[in-house]
């Protein structure tokens, strides 16, 4: 019993496996579970979660210091606190930081974390490959940034990178390239860890947890896993043509040879638009999560929830060009566009009246993840509702970018995926760390940002109806912009100050926070049935699965049999010694090759002058040599063999390690 | 103030008037005096004045009606769910629970339905419009006015393809002018829209929305001012560092006064006989910090705030008396320090394109692409100081400074700049 189970959560893992190959110990696979090797090294999924929340909260509050740098520019007009090329690098960084660099990870850092214990299982498919996606998307953060210690600064063309402003004619500076092979790294590490939480939500859900029954955040995870291998390859593509055009001579873009800039364009939002509910459709499964826990009342149509998910995912590959109204697309193409981009605002309308419909005759508790679960409900629908003005071409041709789609889209973007995350943060923080966030300070927190936030995003639609455009260094006095910018700085900084709020109270809950309690919502999916914070091995034994809200449903089962007090899952029991996968070096080893081999690519035509001797009269050597340690990785890897060890729990808190023992 | 900054209010519900005081009321309440949502400045987007921009802002407050319904309608019902439905006090895990009901079809198709014909009410006049604003209506296609609009890092050069002017080299050419475009009110204007380098976009807001100048790709647009007037554009697409310094205006003309300014446009530049002064005997300008900017205006003074096509009109006309000396200094040191390089002056010594055409400089209202006012002192601050005010320009990186050595190529004093200045100002 206890065997079949094993196996069908670890498939990549069989115990046996390893007598078959001849194991090459160039690494060792470290056996410490405790120290920096261990995190290194780490294969387990929510070891990995906290470094990908780790890093994306850096990178979050990174984006935040250079937004403030921007507000503090604009705040009054013809300011020169920072000069027009730095602004020109700040916004550029602002936007790639807080899209590839925050949102998308602290949503991947959610994946990790929750998909398998919702679905009941011990770890993700491919424990190792998670690892190499996690610290390939350290690799292609420290590409992005590099500009800030080298003397070619930061990439500056904005984070859409148009054509042929990103030519090396107009940007020769080495900070582009960085750019352009960052955002390459960055879409490996994305399409990689999207295909091992597919193929973990289809291939490793617990007995009885038919697809119908998975939790909505697990839902929205696949639908965005399968966006991101769809879209990504759009934007590959595109920055390959980059990539060419600049160290190659190509001219896919390049105009004198004929080149259709044009086309950057719509592969990139080929790509850009899908991105938009990358970033926004994990955040809607938290708040689906979130809204049902403190209404005590199942989420409110989940098949519509779910499905209108779908559609979201699939209409929003038809609606790319709406981001290219003033393009001159012709009347066709732009009539075409529009109605397809309302069409988009059905799905999303769905989930809001089905998210009132849950609230809807319940009880509800507004603890902290429920206030920010409510304001990214209001937050959101305002940007939705300057979502649908956008699809009228006509008035976009007003507010293309101008102040009014800044506001937009950061009330979809913070008020949207940011509360959403906020909201997320809060709620599984006990989960994870086993501590609670007091009650006081994180609503203090919520009232300081949801102020601040609109503050300085709700003056923006006026700004920008006002004619005044984005990516403005700066603006002349006369325009009737004074007070709005003023006002907007004024809200930035405050945001700011409930940012900084709501991260010192959560580090110093993490120290000092009340002890949380196995499930201190009374909340509904499968991770709620496990002691906070989550064992290693996850379930001592893995659970079945009869209904939707599975934890919930056991609930009310035990109480039907007048269980009385805290209630235990059955699945605290162990059934037999559990299997571990056991951590490598070879994912970093793999992901140093390749951040190395792509570093040294960037500057591939200059020589390579180590303190002032030259060595080589190109990169060449160093992007071959790069290449090389991948390649080793990689096939060490292979060659590592399965590994694992065995977890025997003999009692309360007295669990032993087995490794190389027989066992059964 | 007061009277222009809530425009977009008083333009909402006066398309409502009949009902519209009581919701008027209790938004504008809030709002009264409300500096930040000014919406009557210069590049309004609602305060418009020509058919194509009305078009534009009637579909935007179709979009505007629906969405405050619905945002009505939901926002009420969540309000007052999130108020009804409140637990009262802290409950526990055995305390009885609420309904526990998972859905309703029928809810469901409704308010998709509800929400389908909602957004086929924005539709159908998104639909006309966009056909509308798309290019000049048929019956008006023989009247129009055909200009090109040339995107450069970071100005805009207009041409006239149907005005020809004598070429210095010989044969004819387009007229070509500057950063702010003349057109003829009540007449359809129809712009083409070019790109030397990189991707630019035309707007002026109150005229019409922006349409991209992208390279390889002849886009087009255009707009028609209702009646004459003094017009903010700006490029609207990142183009570079100083993209939010690439301006111009539109200034449409009664039909006369256009003929008028078109015959003096087509003259070469003037001439005045002077023999070039001593660089000792030039008093300088003193022109002010640019640093005390900062918080203020550099485009416009408040005489001309307060009537701006007054303000030009009083640009065109000649001054009561000039330095034909000081004038003659600065035509030669036009041509020795190079500036002839990158700029026309049509029938004097200029020959370059890189660079606006200088021949009726002193008759615009704004120099250095619509940024500063073109006052004698601005200009002053401008040739001295190009990179404060439009930092990563070719007058400084190419011009004054070669740029792959950052050898310093021209260098001008106080008395050279001024005598620049005057030629520059004299050239109306």
């Amino acid at each position: 019993m206890a065997q079949s189970v094993e196996t069908a959560a670890a498939p990549a893992h069989a115990p046996n496996g390893g007598s078959h190959v001849r194991p090459i110990n160039l690494f060792p696979r470290p056996t410490a579970s405790t120290g920096l090797a261990s995190w290194l090294t780490t294969v387990d999924h929510k070891r990995i979660g906290l470094l990908y929340a780790g890093f994306a909260a850096f990178f979050f509050l990174l984006g935040g210091v250079e937004a403030l740098l921007i507000r503090t520019q604009l705040m009054v007009p013809n300011n020169n606190f920072i000069s027009a090329h730095f602004y020109s690098e700040l916004f550029t960084m602002h936007g790639t930081t807080m899209i590839f660099l925050a949102v998308m990870p602290l949503n991947a850092a959610f994946f990790n974390l929750l998909i398998p214990l919702q679905i009941g299982a011990r770890d993700v498919a491919f424990p190792r490959l998670n690892a190499f996606s996690l610290w390939t998307f350290v690799g292609g953060a420290i590409m992005l940034n590099a500009g800030w210690f080298l003397k070619s600064g930061l990439p500056a063309i904005g984070w859409f990178g148009y054509a042929p402003l990103s030519s090396k004619l107009f940007s020769p500076n080495l900070s582009t390239d960085l750019w352009t092979i960052g955002l390459q790294t960055l879409g490996v590490s994305s399409i990689v860890a999207s295909l091992n939480f597919i193929v973990t939500i289809v291939n490793l859900r617990a007995p009885g947890l038919t697809m119908m029954r998975l939790p909505v955040f697990t839902w929205m995870a696949l639908i965005t896993s399968f966006l991101l291998i769809l879209a990504l390859p759009a934007i590959a593509i595109a920055l390959l043509g980059v990539i060419f055009d600049r160290h190659f001579g190509t001219s896919f873009y390049e105009v004198s040879n004929g080149g259709q800039p044009i086309v950057w364009q719509h592969l990139f939002w080929v790509f850009g638009h899908p991105e938009v509910y990358i970033l926004i459709l994990p955040p809607m499964g938290y708040v689906s999560e979130i809204l049902p826990t403190f209404a005590r009342k199942p989420l409110f149509g989940y098949p519509l929830v779910v499905f209108s998910g779908a559609t979201i995912g699939f209409i929003g590959f038809g609606v790319w060009s709406h981001h290219m109204f003033t393009t001159g697309l012709g009347t066709m193409a732009t009539a075409s566009f529009a109605l397809a981009t309302m069409a988009i605002a059905v799905p999303t309308g769905v989930k809001i009246f089905n998210w009132i419909g849950t609230l809807w005759g319940g009880q509800l508790q507004l603890r902290t993840p429920m206030m920010f679960a409510l304001g990214f409900i209001w937050m959101f629908m305002l940007g939705g509702f300057s979502g649908i003005m956008h699809s009228a071409a006509p008035a976009d041709s007003q507010q293309q970018d101008s102040y009014f789609v800044v506001a937009h889209f950061h009330y979809v973007l913070i008020g949207g995926a940011t509360f959403g995350l906020l909201a997320a943060i809060q709620f599984w923080f006990p989960k994870f760390f086993g501590r609670m966030i007091p009650e006081f300070w994180g609503k203090l927190s919520f009232w300081i940002i949801f102020t601040g936030f609109n503050l300085t995003f709700f003056p923006m639609h006026f700004l920008g109806l006002n004619g005044m455009p984005r990516r403005t260094w700066t603006y002349d006095g006369n325009m009737g912009w004074n007070e709005g910018n003023f006002l907007s700085t004024m809200g930035a900084y405050t945001l700011g100050l409930g940012i900084a709020t709501y991260v010192v109270v959560a580090i110093w809950s993490y120290f000092r926070g009340a002890p949380a309690s196995r499930d201190p919502w009374d909340a509904r999916t499968l991770e709620w049935s496990l002691p906070s914070p989550v064992p290693e091995y996850n379930f001592a034994s893995l659970p079945s699965v009869e209904a939707r809200d599975s934890w919930w449903h056991d609930k009310a089962m035990a109480r039907a049999r007048g269980v009385t007090g805290e209630i235990t899952p059955d699945t605290d029991r162990p059934a037999g010694d559990i299997h571990m996968p056991d951590a490598s070096w070879y994912p970093l080893l793999t992901t140093f090759g390749l951040t190395w081999m792509m570093l040294a690519f960037a500057p591939l035509h200059e020589p390579v002058v180590w303190f002032g001797v030259s060595l080589f009269s190109s990169h060449l050597p160093l992007v071959i040599m790069g290449l090389g340690i991948m390649l080793a990785g990689a096939y060490l890897w292979a060659l590592e063999g399965p590994g694992g060890y065995h977890l025997r729990i003999e009692g309360p808190g007295r669990i032993r390690t087995l490794r190389g023992e027989h066992h059964e | 103030m007061v009277s222009r900054s809530c425009f977009f209010f008083r333009r909402l519900f006066s398309s409502l008037a009949p009902l519209s005081w009581l919701p008027a009321a209790l938004l504008l309440l809030p709002l009264a005096g409300c500096g930040w949502a000014n919406l009557g400045g210069h590049q309004s987007t609602l305060d418009v004045a020509g058919p194509v921009a009305e078009s534009q802002r009637s579909v935007f407050l179709v979009t505007v009606w629906v969405t405050l319904f619905i945002f009505v309608v939901v926002g009420a019902v969540l309000a007052y769910a999130m108020i009804k439905f409140r637990a009262r006090g802290r409950l526990r895990a055995a305390d009885a629970l609420p309904g526990q009901d998972h859905g309703n079809p029928w809810i469901e198709v409704g308010l998709i339905l509800a929400s389908v014909g909602l957004l086929a009410i924005i539709a159908v006049p998104t639909m006309r419009a966009i056909w509308y604003t798309y290019d000049v209506p048929e019956a008006e296609r023989k009247d129009a006015l055909e200009v090109v609009a040339t995107g450069y890092q970071w100005w805009f050069k207009f041409e006239y393809p149907t005005e020809k002017i004598a070429l210095p080299a010989g044969g004819e050419g387009p007229l070509v002018t500057g950063n702010e475009l003349v057109v003829p009110a009540g007449r359809a204007v129809r712009v083409q829209l070019r790109t030397t380098d990189v991707i630019h976009s035309f707007w002026v807001p109150k005229l019409a929305g922006k349409v991209d100048m992208i390279p390889n790709r002849p886009n087009f647009l255009w707009f028609k001012a209702t009646a004459p007037g003094y017009f903010y554009g700006q490029c609207a697409e990142f183009c570079g560092e100083s993209h939010a310094i690439m301006r111009f205006r539109v200034i449409a003309l009664a039909p006369a006064d256009y003929a008028a300014w078109l015959a003096t446009q087509k003259l070469p530049a003037r001439a005045t006989s002077g023999t070039p002064r001593e660089l000792a005997q030039i008093v300088p300008l003193q022109p002010a910090d640019p640093a005390a900017d900062r918080g203020g205006i550099r485009a416009a003074s408040p005489a001309f705030e307060a009537d701006p096509l007054a303000g030009w009109k009083r640009q065109q006309e000649l001054p009561a008396q000039e330095d034909a000396d000081l004038i003659a200094r600065g035509r030669a040191l036009f041509q020795t320090k190079t500036c002839i390089g990158c700029h026309v002056v049509r029938g004097h010594e200029g020959v370059g394109i890189a660079g606006p055409d200088l021949t009726h400089v002193g008759s615009r209202t704004t120099i250095a692409a619509g940024v500063l006012a073109n006052t004698p002192e601005r200009m002053f601050q401008w040739v001295r100081d190009p990179a404060v005010f439009k930092p990563g320009n070719k007058m400084v990186h190419g011009g004054y400074i070669e740029p792959k050595t950052g050898r310093r190529l021209v260098t001008l004093d106080a008395q050279e700049i001024t005598a620049l200045v005057a030629y520059l100002q004299h050239l109306k």
